[in-house]
């Protein structure tokens, strides 16, 4: 499994969502290459079809796409399972994903 | 800006049709004025609770949010989405438009959410985040800004007077 962890250093949720992903691969029981990818450009946050920060990706599959949203450096907003609006998916989420992907 | 410091003046639209400055609050011991918009995830975190807070102490403080963010970089931060915005989630406090951004750059914010607590003399007292937890509100054990207003509101001086803002980058025009 390849993870991607694609961020905007100014925006502040990154260290703890590389700390979500290592949570949720380690209760998951699976290993995987995790790639992390920092975003300083406009032209690099097209490149990379960066939303905000941050974008995750599992074996290219991107965590709560939202495709109607321009590329540019900023937060990106991921709604929870329970409606409320957050700068990180949950543990559960990247569980959920991980396993998805694991299924194949 | 340094704690201590007054507050700079303004005159900014609001989302209602009105134009506020400070003057527009004077009736009111308590100032919190905090740099807001509506496309960062961590105002959308911490939203039910600054409401619950101005909807509390709204008799008492003034709560002012401003958005100074470039709208055309993030047209979610356009004035007509503010009014939006403002209207669909019941905004019990005037939401203003910087457009030109000089109310951020005067107050030095550099981040939304970004909170400025004021005394009746409207000197800073606290400057920061709302709370020790954006993440998890039932797991909150410092609530800064809340804390600064009850010990304004008694005459004391809060205990805690800056804590870094969290958030999203204020987006600057190029």
């Amino acid at each position: 499994m390849r993870i991607e962890l694609l961020y905007y250093p100014e925006c502040p949720s990154h260290e703890r969502a590389l700390e979500l992903i290592h949570e949720a691969l380690a209760q998951e029981g699976v290993s995987a290459e995790v790639a992390v990818v920092r975003i300083d450009t406009q032209t690099q946050a097209e490149q990379h079809r960066f939303i905000g920060s941050p974008t995750i990706r599992i074996d290219g599959r991107e965590l709560q796409p939202q495709p109607h949203l321009p590329y540019r450096l900023t937060c990106r907003t991921f709604q929870l399972e329970d409606g409320r609006l957050a700068p990180l998916p949950s543990l559960s989420m990247l569980r959920e994903a991980i396993r998805h992907s694991e299924g194949g | 800006m340094e704690i201590g410091q007054s507050a700079y003046d303004f005159e900014l639209p609001g989302v209602d049709g009105k134009t506020y400055s400070l003057k527009d609050f004077a009736d009111k011991p308590v100032l919190v004025l905090f740099f807001w918009c509506n496309h960062c995830p961590y105002v959308k975190a911490y939203e039910e609770r600054v409401l619950r807070l101005a909807k509390e102490f709204g008799d008492r403080v003034a709560f002012v949010a401003i958005n100074s963010n470039d709208p055309t970089q993030y047209p979610e931060d356009s004035f007509e989405n503010m009014q939006k915005v403002a209207q669909e989630k019941g905004y019990p406090f005037p939401y203003l438009f910087d457009a030109t951004q000089a109310v951020a750059h005067a107050y030095k914010a550099s981040r939304t959410p970004e909170f400025f607590v004021f005394d009746e003399e409207r000197d800073l007292k606290y400057h920061g985040r709302l709370d020790d937890n954006w993440e998890h509100p039932n797991q909150v054990r410092h609530e800064y800004v809340r804390d600064a207003i009850m010990s304004l509101l008694q005459n004391d001086i809060p205990h805690v007077s800056h804590v870094p803002p969290i958030g999203c980058t204020i987006k600057w025009k190029h």
